[in-house]
C-alpha cells in the first residue's frame, strides 16, 4: 500500500515537474513564434538586425531584453537564443550565429552572452559578409574582441571602485564602509574594486572602514552573514553617525543593508550589482502591478515615493536599471540608428562623447563610457547613471 | 535533586565566551548592547532547538530533519500574508496553520522514520535536505496573488525573501519590553519562549511523556508493557515538527524577514549544536539544556565576530565558528560511542 502510495507520488512529482517545464517551453515558443511571425512581414523593411541571447533560465536579463526589442521594432529585430548546454554545445551557438548572416537583409548581427568561446562565429562572418555591423558584450579576452568584433561593450565592475565613493561623498557621506568576506575577496574583480575604493576614498578624505563578515560560502550559508549584519550596522552607525555610506560586495547582503538604512537613515549610494529590483521591492513592500512588470520607471517612482515616507530622500541611490539589461537594447538601438542613417564605422561613432550623447538619446538613462585602452576604440567599457531616491 | 553538572562542551564554551567578553572590554564595544542582542538572539534560535526536545526523548535521534517542520511554518506565514492579516492575528494564525501543516508533515516524516528505527538521525538529514528542492518547486509555482510576495520581474512565484513589516514583524520583540537604564529586556519575547518551554517541561511530566522517556531506555521492556511503540514515536515527531513551525515564525518575526528556498537549509546544525552544548545526549534532553546551549551558543557567536574584525584576524572569527559547529556534534557523536563501549564491557 504504501509503496503505492509512493510511487503514485513519485509519478505526480513528475508529472507536475513536466508540466512545470512545459510552461516555460511554450512561453519560449511563443516568443519564437513572434519572432517567426515578425519574419513574415519583415519583407516590407529592408535590413534586420539579429540579437543572441541566452535563454530564460540561462540568463533572464538579457533573454527578456531581446524579446522587448523584438515587440518594438517587429520585423526589425530578430531574436535568437543560444542553446542551454551552451559549453557543451559551443559549436551550436556558432551556427545559430551565423545562420543569422545567411540573409541578405541581415545588416547587424549583436551578440549578448556572459559567456566566451563564440570569436570564430565573429571571424566567419568576417569573411562571408564584411558588410554587416558586428557588436557583442561577451567574456572573451578584451583584445580579442577588439580584434574580431566592430564594437564590444562591457560593463566597469572595477571603476566603480572610484564613482561609488565619489557618489557617497557627493550624497554627504563621511565614513564609508565596505562589508565583505575572504571568499569573495578572493576574487579579482572584487579585490580591486576594494582596493580601488580604498584609494579613492583616500583622496577624497573619506574614511575607509572594512569588516568581514562571516562566510555565506562556507559554513552556515547566507542566514548567519545577515543576521551578523543585523547586529553589526546599528553598532557601526552609533560609532560613526548617520553619514556613513554601507557598502556590501554580496547581493544578499542588501536586503538587511537597505533595510537597516530605512530605520537609522545612513546612506546607501550604490548596491553591488545595482538595479531597483534588487533589494528594493523586498525592503520596501513593493506592489508591482501585472501591466508594471519591466517598468524600470513606475518601479523607481514607486521606490522613491517610499523612501519620501521614510525621510530618506537623497540618501539612496542606484542605476535606473540593471545593466544586463540595458547593454543588449542599447546595442540594438546603436546598430538601428547606424544602419537607418546609413553610417560608417568610423571616429564620429567610435568616440566617449557620441556613444554618452546617443545613449541618453535613445535610453533615456545616460552611460559613461570609456574605450578599453588608448589604443583600442572599439571596446567601451561603461558605467550607467544614477537614479536617487 | 538536581545536580547541575558541567561537562567539557559546556567548559570549553564557557571559557571562550569569557575571553570574548573580556576582550570585548578592549575594543570598546559596550556591554548593554550586547547583553541586549543576546537575549533577543537567545530566544530567536531558543524555540527551534527547543523542538528538538520530543524526539531526542522518545530515541528519535536529533532531529536533522528540521526542515521539514521549518517549511510548514514558512508556509503557514505565506498564507497569512496571501491574506494579509497583521499584527497579532497575522502572528496567530500563522502558528495555527503552521502547525496544521506541521501535522501533516510531521505524519508523513514519522512514517518515514518509524520505518527506519536506529537510522533516524542520517535519514532525517537526508529527508530534511531532499525536502527543501521540493519546497523551492513549490514556492517558485504556488499560485499566490499577494504582489508584496511575488518576483519583482517575472511576477510569478515567491520571492526569496519577504519582508514581514506592516504585518508582524518584530510583534514579539516589542511587546512588552522594559527599559532598565540601558538594559532592555524584551519581556513578551522571553515570556512567550518560557510558555513554550513550560508546555514541553508539563508534557515530559504527563503519562505519555513519561511512557515515551522509557522507550529509548529499554524499547523491548516499554514493548511489553503494552506501549505502542510506534504511536508514540509518532506523536513525539509531530510535536516536534509543530514547535520547529512555531520555531521559524518567532525566528521571522525577529529577523523580520521570512526566508525562503535555501532558508531552513543549514537551520539544523546549529540548533543541534546548541543542545548539545547545554548538554543533552543521545536519549535525553530538558528544558534546562535547551536554555542553556542557545545561550551559551549563540552569545558565542554574536561576540566572536566583532572580536575577531577588531583584532585583525577575521578570517579566525569564521574558522572557530565551523570547529565549534561541527566539533560539538562529533565530540558528542565520540562521546556516545565511548559510553556504549564501557556499558559492554
Amino acid at each position: 500500500m504504501i509503496k503505492r502510495i509512493t510511487a503514485l507520488i513519485l509519478s505526480l512529482i513528475v508529472i507536475f515537474s513536466l508540466a512545470a517545464c512545459q510552461n516555460t517551453d511554450t512561453e519560449k515558443a511563443a516568443v519564437e513564434s513572434s519572432s517567426e511571425k515578425n519574419v513574415e512581414t519583415e519583407n516590407v523593411e529592408n535590413f534586420k538586425i539579429g540579437i543572441v541571447t541566452p535563454t530564460l533560465s540561462t540568463s533572464e536579463d538579457e533573454f527578456r531584453a531581446g524579446a522587448e526589442m523584438v515587440e518594438k521594432y517587429p520585423g526589425i529585430v530578430k531574436h535568437v537564443t543560444l542553446p542551454e548546454n551552451f559549453n557543451a554545445e559551443l559549436e551550436t551557438g556558432i551556427s545559430q550565429i551565423l545562420s543569422l548572416a545567411d540573409d541578405p537583409e541581415m545588416k547587424a548581427i549583436i551578440v549578448c552572452s556572459g559567456q566566451s568561446g563564440l570569436l570564430p562565429a565573429f571571424e566567419q562572418i568576417r569573411e562571408k559578409r564584411p558588410d554587416i555591423i558586428t557588436i557583442a558584450t561577451m567574456l572573451d579576452e578584451p583584445e580579442l574582441m577588439a580584434e574580431y568584433v566592430d564594437i564590444s561593450f562591457s560593463t566597469d565592475w572595477v571603476r566603480r571602485g572610484e564613482t561609488i565613493p565619489k557618489k557617497a561623498k557627493e550624497m554627504g557621506a563621511k565614513t564609508f564602509i565596505h562589508y565583505s568576506f575572504p571568499t569573495h575577496l578572493a576574487k579579482e574583480a572584487v579585490a580591486q574594486r576594494k582596493q580601488m575604493m580604498e584609494k579613492t576614498c583616500e583622496e577624497l578624505g573619506l574614511e575607509f572602514v572594512e569588516i568581514i563578515t562571516p562566510d555565506p560560502q562556507t559554513g552556515d550559508g547566507p542566514a548567519a552573514m545577515q543576521q551578523f549584519l543585523r547586529e553589526d550596522i546599528p553598532r557601526q552607525i552609533a560609532k560613526y553617525g548617520t553619514d556613513t555610506n554601507i557598502f556590501g560586495s554580496n547581493c544578499p547582503m542588501y536586503d538587511v543593508i537597505i533595510d537597516e538604512a530605512l530605520k537609522l537613515k545612513f546612506i546607501v549610494a550604490e548596491q553591488c550589482c545595482p538595479t531597483p529590483t534588487q533589494a528594493y521591492p523586498t525592503v520596501m513592500n513593493l506592489e508591482i502591478e501585472a501591466e508594471d512588470l519591466g517598468n524600470y520607471d513606475k518601479i523607481n517612482e514607486l521606490i522613491a515615493e517610499k523612501a519620501k515616507e521614510a525621510g530618506m530622500t537623497g540618501r539612496l541611490s542606484g542605476w535606473a536599471m540593471p545593466s544586463s539589461l540595458y547593454v543588449p537594447k542599447f546595442e540594438i538601438e546603436l546598430a538601428k540608428y547606424i544602419i537607418e542613417n546609413g553610417l560608417e564605422l568610423n571616429e564620429d561613432i567610435l568616440n566617449e562623447d557620441f556613444l554618452g550623447d546617443f545613449s541618453a538619446e535613445a535610453m533615456g538613462v545616460r552611460a559613461d563610457f570609456r574605450a578599453l585602452d588608448e589604443n583600442t576604440n572599439n571596446y567601451y567599457l561603461l558605467v550607467l547613471e544614477s537614479v536617487y531616491y | 535533586m538536581k545536580r547541575l553538572r558541567l561537562e567539557a562542551p559546556q567548559l570549553i564554551m564557557i571559557s571562550y565566551l569569557v575571553i570574548l567578553a573580556v576582550s570585548l572590554k578592549y575594543i570598546g564595544i559596550p556591554y548593554m548592547d550586547m547583553i541586549n542582542d543576546s537575549l533577543i538572539k537567545w530566544v530567536m534560535n531558543g524555540v527551534l532547538v527547543l523542538s528538538l526536545v520530543p524526539m531526542i526523548n522518545v530515541g528519535a535521534g536529533r532531529n536533522f530533519g528540521l526542515p521539514i517542520g521549518i517549511s510548514a511554518g514558512l508556509l503557514g506565514m505565506c498564507i497569512v500574508l496571501e491574506f494579509r492579516l497583521e499584527g497579532w492575528l497575522g502572528f496567530g494564525v500563522s502558528i495555527l496553520i503552521g502547525s496544521i501543516i506541521a501535522i501533516l508533515f510531521g505524519y508523513i516524516y514519522s512514517i518515514v522514520l518509524n520505518r527506519l528505527k536506529g537510522n533516524e538521525e542520517i535519514v532525517g538529514t537526508f529527508a530534511g535536505f531532499s525536502f527543501i528542492p521540493i519546497m523551492n518547486l513549490f514556492w517558485s509555482l504556488a499560485p499566490f496573488k499577494n504582489r508584496q510576495m511575488l518576483y519583482p520581474v517575472g511576477g510569478q512565484g515567491l520571492r526569496p525573501k519577504i519582508n514581514l513589516d506592516g504585518y508582524f514583524g518584530g510583534i514579539l520583540d516589542n511587546f512588552l519590553k522594559i527599559n532598565i537604564g540601558s538594559l532592555t529586556i524584551p519581556l513578551g519575547l522571553i515570556m512567550f519562549f518560557f510558555i513554550l518551554c513550560f508546555m514541553v517541561y508539563l508534557f515530559q511530566r504527563t503519562r505519555m511523556g513519561i511512557a515515551m522517556a522509557c522507550i529509548p531506555e529499554n524499547e523491548a521492556f516499554a514493548k511489553l508493557s503494552g506501549i505502542n511503540i510506534d504511536r508514540y514515536r509518532r506523536i513525539a515527531i509531530i510535536f516536534s515538527n509543530i514547535l520547529a513551525a512555531i520555531g521559524i515564525i518567532v525566528y521571522s518575526q525577529s529577523y523580520g524577514f521570512i526566508h525562503l528556498y535555501d532558508g531552513p537549509f543549514m537551520m539544523a546544525f546549529p540548533a543541534v549544536s546548541a543542545i548539545l552544548i547545554g548538554g543533552a545526549t543521545k536519549n535525553k534532553a530538558t528544558v534546562f539544556n535547551v536554555m542553556l546551549g542557545t545561550y551559551l551558543y549563540q552569545t558565542t557567536f554574536l561576540l566572536s565576530v566583532p572580536v575577531a574584525n577588531a583584532l585583525l584576524i577575521p578570517e579566525m572569527s569564521e574558522i572557530i565558528r565551523m570547529i565549534m559547529t561541527n566539533g560539538i556534534i562529533l565530540y558528542a557523536f565520540l562521546y556516545e560511542g565511548v559510553r556504549k563501549r564501557n556499558e559492554k564491557v
